[in-house]
């Protein structure tokens, strides 16, 4: 090898490296939105919300029906997508899961471990509906939001780029969750939320209508969810079952951020999309579900708490 | 006479064949110090979770105010102006003392914001808080959490508070400090029902006393009457 061989060589793995750094880290705050509304609702009320996936594609084909009546771009979806994505979070909550929490089991003086399972059976039983629901409706074909930024790319340098969506994404990834982080410490339904969060036997006798409250997390879960979902939407196709892989992925950034830790998603995501994208580029495309998930085994067999858990 | 802020009627409860609570009825005037006493597992805390709407009742009734609240949510019972502490401090424990009680003052209190600041530092400053203030309330050493635990009560500007056992492990010196702060927050105009095993805090600060035991009432009366009576004797003694 000479010398400019070699120089060329390190300068091809220096782009790896860089790129994966890079992309990883763009994805990781799409795997951000993903997952934040799972952390969420399991920080708030302990409810290991098994249709979560599901709820993101909801978001997805809700913005297909509104492109039907409305040709305009998918990001214009979000104003009316995020709002209704809320209001079904509310709703549901109030009328569905509040009956058959945690909390509801526990007042009904059950063991917190049969407890547990109640939500997660209803959850998931949910998800199996949702996603035959929406096969019923909009059949088995695969969906797209089309777009005009899809092949954009940020040049970085002559032989670094990022896909735009993707960095779009992450900026509003990160701007949702600092809006969340304010929206909890800075307001007063916030407070609700995060005292009802630390205790939920107390909060009611502050006055907090935990009811209400768990509503409300529901609601800014699913809200987050139907985010994720058009912006999934317009990154790739996507068809009615496509929910758990999803729910996996929020799952992995969950787990390694740590249970309930809305920056722990974040750093989850980000570190997930990193460690996906430079095992890609080692060990080929078929390494890079498998080194996201030893990169989960690992932190649930030294720290399974997550890096940030409370 | 002075008038009637709570009555209860014929409160029951049952866990399974455990009868927790059994046709207990009682008053509560306005602005006195009702002491509870009992031995373990009498049915003293059951009772608080039940007036407090912790815990459905089976049978009974609960009036506050001349108002049926049998049926009221936990939340909505708070911001009528009842209020309990525990005897094992509960802290929101990622929150500031401060942060603590700006929760109970806004949703349990009915204040608005700018209320706050200047409610939450009288009451630091009656419960001996208030350099505790920015304080985590999850960082607070024992006695600053059972303070604690009154301040975020008091903060929901209660009627009527409900003291859990407060006194229990702590010191002579620390226990008259306790029964001098619930004085006090009895002149501010609440009335107070306290659940307490230190025999000293129920015959010096309580104006009225009632026994319990194995879910019943069996005895009440003037404290010292109740301490002398047979039943009591006999349910703590066992003479």
């Amino acid at each position: 090898m000479t010398p400019e061989e070699f120089n060329i060589e390190l300068y091809w793995s220096l782009i790896d490296i860089v790129n994966g750094l890079l992309t990883g880290s763009v994805i990781g705050g799409y795997y951000a939105m993903i997952s934040i509304g799972l952390a969420m609702t399991f920080g708030v009320m302990r409810l290991v919300n098994l249709a979560h996936g599901d709820f993101i594609i909801v978001g997805a084909y809700l913005a297909v029906v509104m492109l039907n009546f409305l040709p305009v771009s998918p990001f214009f979806t979000l104003i009316i997508v995020v709002p209704l994505m809320f209001c079904l979070g509310y709703v549901l909550q109030r009328v569905l899961i509040n009956h058959v929490s945690v909390q509801a089991m526990e007042r009904k003086g059950l063991s917190t471990n049969y407890g547990l399972m109640a939500p997660i059976l209803v959850t998931f039983g949910l998800g199996i509906f949702i996603s035959h629901l929406l096969l019923g409706i909009f059949e088995s074909d695969a969906r797209q939001l089309k777009n005009s930024l899809a092949f954009s790319a940020i040049r970085i340098s002559e032989d670094l780029n990022i896909s735009l969506l993707r960095f779009i994404f992450f900026v509003i990834g990160v701007i949702i969750l600092i809006a969340l982080h304010l929206y909890l410490n800075r307001t007063h339904a916030g407070r609700a939320i995060r005292a009802a969060s630390d205790d939920a036997e107390i909060s009611p006798l502050m006055g907090i209508n935990t009811a209400h409250v768990y509503g409300l997390a529901l609601g800014i879960s699913m809200a987050i969810a139907g985010a994720a979902g058009v912006m999934i939407g317009m990154i790739r196709t996507f068809q009615p079952f496509d929910g758990p892989q999803f729910l996996l992925i929020a799952f992995g950034a969950v787990i390694i951020g740590g249970l309930g830790s809305i920056v722990g998603s974040l750093v989850g995501g980000i570190l997930l999309g990193i460690t996906q994208v430079l095992a890609g580029t080692y060990f080929g495309p078929s390494a890079q579900l498998v080194g996201g998930y030893m990169l989960i085994l690992f932190v649930l067999a030294f720290k399974p708490q997550g890096l940030f858990s409370r | 006479m002075a008038d009637t802020i709570l009555t209860v009627q014929g409160l029951s409860k049952a866990f399974g064949a455990l009868r927790v609570a059994e046709n207990v009825s009682f008053e509560v005037e306005e602005g006195e110090i009702l002491g509870i006493i009992g031995p373990n597992g009498a049915g003293k805390t059951t009772i608080f979770a039940m007036l407090a709407g912790n815990l459905p009742m089976d049978d009974g009734q609960i009036m506050l105010h001349g108002q049926d609240i049998s049926s009221t949510p936990a939340h909505e019972r708070s911001r009528l102006g009842l209020a309990r502490t525990y005897q094992v401090p509960k802290p929101f424990t990622h929150m500031t003392v401060f942060e603590n009680l700006k929760v109970a003052a806004l949703f349990g209190g009915g204040l608005e914001e700018v209320e706050c600041e200047g409610w939450i530092s009288q009451v630091l400053d009656l419960t001996g808080m208030a350099s505790a203030r920015d304080t985590l309330a999850g960082r607070l050493p024992l006695l600053l959490r059972k303070r604690h635990e009154l301040a975020r009560a008091l903060a929901t500007r209660p009627s009527i508070l409900l003291v859990d056992e407060v006194a229990a492990g702590l010191t002579d010196l620390e226990v008259d400090e306790f029964i001098a702060l619930i004085q006090e927050i009895q002149l501010s105009g609440i009335t107070v029902i306290w659940i307490e095993h230190v025999m000293k805090t129920m015959l010096t600060a309580t104006d009225r006393l009632m026994a319990l035991a194995g879910g019943r009432l069996i005895a009440s009366g003037a404290p010292q009457d109740v301490i002398a009576s047979e039943e009591v004797r006999r349910v703590y003694l066992g003479v």
